[in-house]
């Protein structure tokens, strides 16, 4: 309340001509000083606060950024920048088999109730074992290569009477030869081509003939052309080629043809008559990941040739001539072969290049871009919200201060109401109830703008209300009353502008204070959503400390902009009130 | 108390203001429920006139209800019972519009010329803002009016455009007076107009208010606690204390026979220009009680030099010792 223009000697001096031509004037002439409103004076006063024209320019800037930015940009926001790389893809995997595999003859049963007998009989140790009312007997033709027979009883024979089975009578010879066979202790005898076993049963002995039910065996068969497929995976073939490679022999023959055998490690390979290969014989399986992929027999020896190596990569060059690079990796007893794939890959967390400035983020998306339109989320957050706190807050503070009395004290109570509703809580609620009810991004946005509207508003009804409640015992306002003044012009043109300048520093003291709540929120998550963006939701990310430490560009620039936007506002917050103080001369 | 005695054998003199018992409390509220515990007697039962064209000065210590009365009297306070008779009109008993209509006829001015203006007008918006709200002039005439008033008051239409904080305490003073003297007022109440003030602005300012109440025919109620201004500027004086209006007369009554113990010791209190004069100092003991809790009796009689048993329990009735002098005292009983 001091005559600033006066007192002030660097103040620029204006002569207004008054009073005439001849008229002097003299250096403390009141008419000298230039007029100033009270508007004008506070913002010289504001530009003159070096701090505060910081902010200012931080601000400009920021909204330049914001709201012009996304013009410029090239990109959207929610554009995904994605980019051809290779990448290691599972593709097969192989694995020793360690099960034993049935071939069943044709015609024969051999179920896994069977398969169960037998496998127990082969931890006993013996050699034959029945299922139901069938006896079977089984000759180990090789490593992990069992034949399984079954018997078809003919008689019994018990302290040498012979009962036959079928009814009718046994034949002499057959008896001659039982008992040669039983004198020189052998467990089967032939007669006329025939194969006849003598299997004990309590105290008397069963002769029966036999007949093959099922090849039990850990090799795979993996025929080369598939022509050959029935051929392979008949039952004569695996007998023959099996009990041949399990005693390696160099060759066998099935029906009329004849096949040779090429041995290599912990693998064998069938040539037929003509020198072709014709069967791969191996106990490691080999399987595609990818069901519908087929691995050729040449592929599937490559892989296993490479395990039996143990070696970790191997090149395969396949039928059309091109090279892959594979990887064995082992896993347990599972061998994982990798393949260079080149594949269509969103470019997540890519350094700033001249392309991005700032890099792509986790959804390959444009960092700067998200930036710009971050920044126009969070300045329209913050304007909004104080807009709607200062709306309410001045009209509730206003109704409060001017009539006062119980209207005063009701309104007050209301306002501590608000006060107590704890923020944080009302806004985890808030916000999973909208990820309930799977609100829009968009629409969520401005939800939020409400809430935290709503539950802001108090401090500056308060505020209000306290100023109006003073103002109104000044003698200006006595004397409007005096001067009959009607109520409407008194609010409105003596009280609302002398309010004017703490809601404006309160407003913008406030915005920070919204942007770093909105901010919070965001980096909760509770915020703006995927794909929006909002600064404090693209410092989200950098919630995850791999992404923290590695990738700078990620939330060091969001970081920055509201920590320069929020510092800003409170630079001018801090530049309003003091130009805004009367006690403040320049 | 002083009871206005119309004189029945001369023709009743034209008053612009009579009040009759004013009574003004201000409830003391105490709890959770904001009782009313008690009441600040502010001003308690007091009555006087003013004649048009005369000036009424109010004295007394700080404290002794003469802002109160001021503010009362134009209705800026609800009184507690009384009646204030303005121009022939009892002003409590008006409604909303009526009020508003009379409000240009009876101004005031405000102690304090820095709190008194609104910060943010301009001063041609603070001393017009009435002039159009009421249509005191046709608009043609309005900026004419406006220049007329500020000059008269000391102020160049240059100011127009200034805001309050570019003037100096005198010359905010000035555009208060340009703001009750723009709205043609009959009565103007002048709360303590100089006090803010120093004395050589003081006089300019007093010899303003004399020189507009000339020119214009005004009537002031002259609310002060320097008895020399008020012996300069007023036709007649109250003297009050702790909401009563202890003496009544014209200036000279006063001033060269004060009959009140605390009128004699007021003006023995008064500062004389002349370093040789003797002084008879009057030592007032103690402070003012509270008007909360007045004491029984005479009110004075705590602190008067001349106590009497009777003063403790009976209070005085007015006595009107010489024409046109009453005072409130046993002593003239």
């Amino acid at each position: 309340m001091i005559d600033n223009e006066k007192i002030n000697p660097d103040v620029e001096k204006e002569v207004v001509p008054a009073g005439g031509p001849g008229e002097e004037m003299h250096l403390d002439d009141a008419r000298r000083v230039k007029v100033l409103s009270p508007g004008m004076l506070v913002f010289k006063r504001f530009i003159r606060n070096r701090l505060a024209v910081i902010g200012l320019i931080i601000l400009l800037v920021m909204f330049i950024f914001s709201f012009f930015g996304p013009f410029l940009s090239t990109y959207g926001q929610t554009q995904v920048f994605k980019g051809i790389g290779s990448m290691s893809k599972e593709y097969a995997s192989a694995i020793y088999n360690e099960e034993l595999r049935y071939s069943i003859s044709e015609g024969e049963t051999f179920g896994s109730a069977e398969r169960a007998q037998f496998l127990l009989a082969v931890g006993k140790n013996t050699d034959t074992f029945t299922y139901k009312d069938a006896i079977y007997y089984f000759t180990t033709e090789g490593e992990g290569v069992y034949r399984i027979l079954q018997l078809d009883p003919v008689a019994e024979v018990l302290l040498g009477i012979y009962k036959p089975m079928a009814g009718g009578t046994v034949a002499d010879d057959l008896k001659a030869a039982y008992e040669s066979a039983v004198k020189k202790e052998q467990k089967s005898f032939n007669l006329n081509g025939i194969t006849y076993r003598i299997t004990p049963k309590n105290k008397a002995a069963i002769i029966s003939t036999e007949h093959d039910v099922a090849l039990a065996m850990l090799s795979v068969y993996d025929a080369y052309n598939q022509a050959n497929d029935s051929t392979v995976a008949s039952y004569a073939f695996k007998l023959a080629s099996s009990r041949a490679i399990a005693q390696e022999k160099a060759a066998f023959s099935v029906g009329s043809q004849l096949f040779t055998v090429r041995y290599d490690e912990g693998q064998a390979t069938v040539l037929d008559s003509t020198d072709k290969e014709f069967a791969e014989v191996s106990n490691i399986i080999v399987r595609a990941l990818d069901q519908s992929a087929f691995l050729s027999v040449d592929f599937k020896s490559a892989i296993r040739q490479s395990i039996n190596d143990r070696l970790t990569k191997f090149t395969y060059t396949d039928e059309n001539g091109q090279s892959v690079d594979y990887t064995i990796v082992r896993v347990n007893k599972t061998y994982n072969i990798k393949r260079e794939t080149p594949t269509e890959l969103i470019r997540t967390f890519e350094e700033p290049s001249a392309e991005h400035f700032l890099g792509l983020d986790n959804n390959g998306m444009d960092v700067m871009t998200r930036l710009m339109y971050g920044g126009r989320v969070s300045l329209l957050v913050g304007f909004v919200v104080i807009f709607i706190e200062v709306a309410i807050g001045v009209v509730i503070g206003g109704i409060s201060g001017y009539f006062g009395g119980w209207v005063d004290t009701g309104l007050m109570r209301f306002v501590d109401l608000f006060n107590s509703i704890p923020f944080y809580p009302m806004v985890l609620i808030f916000g999973s109830v909208m990820d309930a009810l799977e609100v829009d991004p968009m629409v969520r946005i401005f939800l939020l703008m409400a809430v935290l509207g709503l539950l802001g508003w108090t401090g500056v009804a308060r505020i209000v209300r306290g100023q109006i409640l003073s103002l109104r015992e000044q003698d200006f306002m006595v004397a409007t009353e005096a001067t009959g003044i009607r109520t409407s012009r008194r609010i409105f043109r003596h009280l609302v502008p002398n309010v004017m300048p703490l809601l404006i520093v309160q407003a913008t003291a406030g915005l920070g204070g919204i942007i770093i709540t909105e901010a919070t929120l965001g980096f909760l998550g509770l915020g703006i959503k995927y794909p929006l963006a909002s600064w404090g939701s693209i410092i989200n990310v950098a919630s995850d400390s791999f992404v923290m430490t590695n990738y700078w560009f990620m939330w060091i620039p969001a970081g920055m902009l509201i920590l320069l936007t929020v510092l800003g506002f409170n630079f001018v917050g801090d530049g309003l009130r003091d130009a805004y103080d009367p006690k403040m001369k320049r | 108390m002083v009871e206005k005695q119309h004189e029945t054998s001369t023709q009743r003199p034209d008053y612009v203001l009579e009040v009759k018992n004013l009574k003004q409390y201000f409830p003391i509220k105490a709890g959770l429920m904001q009782r009313v515990v008690g009441y600040v007697k502010a001003v308690d039962g007091i009555s006087f006139a003013i004649e048009r064209g005369k000036t009424m000065g109010l004295v007394g210590e700080s404290g002794c209800g003469k802002t109160t009365v001021g503010k009362t009297i134009l209705r800026l306070n609800q009184k507690t019972s009384g009646e204030v008779i303005f121009n022939g009109k009892e002003i409590f008993s008006l409604d909303k519009n009526e009020l508003r209509s009379l409000r240009p006829k009876m101004q005031i001015i405000f102690q304090d010329p820095y709190s008194s203006l609104s910060p943010r007008l301009p001063v041609s918006e603070i001393i017009g803002e009435a002039v159009k709200e009421h249509s005191i002039v046709p608009d043609s005439e309005y900026d004419n009016h406006l220049d007329h008033i500020m000059k008269s008051c000391g102020l160049e239409p240059y100011h127009k455009d200034r805001y309050p904080h570019e003037f100096s305490g005198g010359q905010r003073q000035r555009i208060c007076i340009a703001r009750a003297l723009a709205l043609n007022p009959d009565f103007v109440v002048c709360d303590e107009p100089v006090s803010a003030l120093d004395v050589s602005i003081q006089a300019q300012i007093i010899n303003l208010l004399k020189d507009l109440q000339d020119k214009f025919s005004l009537t002031y109620l002259f609310i002060s606690h320097d008895l020399s201004v008020v012996e300069h500027i007023s036709d007649n004086v109250g003297v009050m204390y702790l909401g009563d209006l202890v003496e009544y007369g014209s200036k000279i009554h006063i001033f060269k026979n004060p009959l009140h113990p605390y009128t004699q010791a007021l003006l023995s209190a008064a500062p004389v220009p002349d370093p040789s004069a003797k002084m008879n100092r009057i030592i007032l003991e103690g402070s003012i009680p509270s008007p909360a809790n007045p004491p029984a009796g005479c009110k004075f009689h705590t602190r008067c030099r001349e106590v009497m048993e009777i003063c403790k329990s009976v209070p005085p009735q007015v006595r009107e010792v010489e024409p046109g002098h009453k005072v409130v005292c046993h002593l003239y009983n």
